[in-house]
């Protein structure tokens, strides 16, 4: 999913014609006062892809540009997670009567819809202490939210009769919005209605999903910069990344694990179950692969260059399940390949290989030409693969890699 | 018996003109699939593999009158391809197509829902009903190394954990009755419940093999049929992907998906919830093996739990 910002989220709903309170990006407090300046007042807000800004202390309410600088210098400041922010939002100031929370996501196969008369708060909150005043539905993706519907949804949820209908007809525009944009989520939070009753899209988060790149190409350049569990690529998986967006063929994905057990695994299901199976029989992966179909030598080159070069490795375990429009040789010449390259000796560092199917027997010359590869029989299992290689790895076949 | 799919099972191949749909079907034709027509729109008049090529599946089945239809379709396209086929008539759809953009994904099982029409996938490798028919690329050009006519049903999130499992009971003397890769993708058309209900109503059925990942609610479905007594065969369930608790999540977005998520979603949960639920939870294929093998060997009243 691509998670967009503020502004980018912001900028989609106001080019559907929808109300959003008028902002912009500022770098620096000197830039942030000018705007604030420019609004008659505002607020300061961290420009980051993520929710609890509020809580963080990443929001600041300004009257002129004198209080925006320190404010604005005060949310550069802010760490919020992972985050840190770069860049802030300046927003005109909006009088709130009342604020609502509304939020579509997928919720098994169906798109869903959220809706709460306590907004401007934290969600989680709202719902540990009054769970009941949530009302979640699923959306009929065939006739999408309709009108009369999402009048019904805001009276379930207990909305004030005066600020039914214009509830409703900002739930319908957002559902188009959602569904426009090829949009996973989008939460409005707060969803407001000011003292003169207009509704105002004040708190607006969207993310986007990536396999609808092809007919939403104003979000591609958004899809770059990503993080695995909360830390930044290693050089590594960057190589990977590139060798993955610049090169031919199937995708390949990689990332980097603490262990000293290469893996090179597939396909998606396999993967998961080979790499439990080391950590049960007490094995530590270096690393997970996974691959779509499609002609990946090239790219596997670059994997197991990766792979083999990185430090204080025990082993690299090859295995794939039962192959059936795959060719197992394409896997062993990008090994040759990556072997030559980097010098490792499979004599000294132990490489097992479980690869079956297609071309089978071209593999099996291909590693021959290695002395030191085991690959195993045909009749042998994943779980075969997996108890060689630990027991190898366990015992400390040191790499002596002279690229 | 078999389930969704035997010798007599007429196929239509959409988009049968392109490089995947042309190979499976020269593989499938020779394994003894009946592919009777195929799609692609501005190609009618082309023969693949013998196969007579329409510009719209209305022409195509009107020609040629068929019970399924496989989607070689890019994710672009397969929404209306999808909506085409249904609109048509065809009541069984096997969508091979990966990544679909979840609204359109959404939508096409939404209108399923509405015409009774089953899908299967989407990101499905297919259906194989060893010795009688296969659909898409499952098996490749030599099913029978992998695939033995048999009584176990196996579904599968993933297409090469169906054959990984179907080539071990087979190494275990054991064959498969149908084996479903039921697609992988976020979502499915047929859930994996749906599956062992027919596999359930099929009298050349006895057991049952499932292979699950973390994500989606395909185990709680699985869970409840099972715990409900709706199915009563030996169900076996192989869940991959508990090593990824080891590792901190992505950071989530907002507070939307974490509030609805289902807090079964993780592999451990979903072993749990199944075993409680009187699904043999095995960890690996040898174990997998055995445990079907025990079963089988045992005289039929016992294996009712």
């Amino acid at each position: 999913m691509i998670r967009l910002t503020e502004e980018k989220t912001k900028a989609w709903l106001a080019a559907r014609g929808l109300p959003v309170p008028k902002g912009a990006v500022a770098n620096t407090p000197d830039e942030a006062a000018a705007v604030v300046d420019r609004f008659g007042g505002g607020v300061i807000k961290a420009l980051v892809a993520t929710g609890r800004r509020g809580k963080a202390g990443a929001v600041k309410v300004v009257a002129n540009a004198a209080e925006a600088k320190p404010a604005a210098a005060s949310v550069l400041a802010v760490q919020i997670g992972e985050h840190s922010v770069e860049r802030l939002y300046v927003e005109s100031k909006v009088s709130i009567d009342k604020e609502f929370y509304l939020a579509f996501a997928f919720d098994g196969r169906s798109p869903s819809v959220v809706a709460s008369i306590n907004g401007g708060v934290d969600i989680e909150e709202v719902h540990r202490q009054s769970p009941e005043s949530i009302i979640h539905r699923p959306i009929d993706s065939v006739t999408g939210i309709r009108f009369w519907e999402a009048l019904d949804l805001w009276q379930s949820a207990k909305a004030p009769n005066e600020n039914l209908a214009s509830l409703a007809k900002i739930t319908v525009e957002l559902w188009q919005a959602f569904r426009g944009a090829d949009a996973l989520t989008l939460e409005l939070n707060p969803l407001a209605v000011t003292v003169d009753k207009k509704v105002s899209l004040v708190g607006a988060m969207m993310g986007i999903d990536d396999n609808a790149l092809f007919r939403q190409p104003q979000w591609q350049a958004e899809s770059g910069e990503q993080t695995i569990g909360g830390r930044k690529q290693t050089r590594g998986e960057l190589t990977v990344a590139e060798a993955n967006r610049t090169l031919p063929g199937g995708a390949v994905r990689y990332t980097e694990l603490e262990g000293n057990i290469g893996l090179l695994v597939g396909g998606g299901g396999a993967s998961l179950l080979v790499h439990d199976m080391i950590l049960a029989r007490g094995g530590k992966p270096a690393n997970h692969t996974d691959s779509s179909p499609g002609p990946i030598t090239e790219k596997l080159k670059v994997m197991l260059r990766e792979i083999l070069t990185r430090p204080n490795m025990a082993g690299l375990l090859i295995a794939y399940n039962h192959l059936q429009m795959a060719r197992c040789d394409v896997k062993i010449e990008a090994l040759a390949d990556a072997l030559r390259k980097t010098g490792v000796d499979p004599r000294k560092f132990p490489i097992v290989v479980r690869l079956a199917g297609p071309a089978e027997a071209r593999a099996r010359e291909l590693a021959a030409e290695f002395p030191g590869i085991q690959y195993l029989d045909d009749d042998a299992s994943l779980d075969d693969a997996v108890r060689l290689i630990v027991e190898k790895a366990g015992k400390g076949g040191l790499r002596e890699a002279s690229a | 018996m078999s389930i969704l799919i035997n010798s007599s099972t007429r196929v239509l191949v959409q988009g049968i003109t392109g490089f995947q749909g042309r190979m499976d079907t020269e593989f499938s034709l020779a394994y003894g699939t009946k592919i009777v027509c195929g799609v692609t729109p501005g190609r009618a008049g082309e023969i693949v593999h013998g196969v007579p090529t329409f510009n719209t599946v209305r022409a195509a089945i009107g020609r040629h009158p068929a019970d399924a239809s496989i989607l070689y379709v890019p994710a672009p396209a397969l929404r209306d391809a999808a909506l085409e086929a249904m609109e048509a008539g065809i009541k069984l759809l096997v969508a091979t197509t990966e990544n679909v953009p979840r609204h359109d994904a959404s939508l096409i099982v939404a209108e399923a829902q509405k015409r009774g029409v089953k899908i299967v996938g989407f990101n499905t490798n297919g259906i194989i009903t060893p010795g009688e028919c296969k659909l898409a690329g499952i098996g490749g050009d030599k099913p029978e190394r992998i695939y033995w006519p048999g009584r176990i049903g196996v579904c599968s999130r993933s297409g090469g954990m169906s054959a990984e499992i179907s080539w071990t009971l087979k190494k275990a003397g054991l064959g498969v009755s149908t084996c479903v890769s039921m697609g992988g993708d976020p979502i499915t058309g047929l859930m994996m419940a749906d599956y062992l209900r027919l596999f359930e109503a099929d009298p050349e059925t006895d057991a049952m093999v499932v292979f699950g990942e973390p994500g989606s609610g395909h185990e709680q479905g699985v869970a409840n049929a099972v715990a409900s007594g709706e199915i009563r065969k030996p169900v076996f369930a192989l869940i991959a992907g508990v090593f990824q608790e080891n590792y901190p999540r992505g950071v989530s977005f907002g507070h939307v998906a974490a509030m609805i998520a289902d807090e079964a979603d993780t592999a451990t949960a979903k072993r749990k919830m199944l075993a409680k639920a009187g699904v043999t939870v095995v960890s690996g294929l040898d174990e997998l093996a055995a445990s079907v093998r025990q079963i089988m060997q045992a005289p039929a009243a016992m294996r009712k739990a």
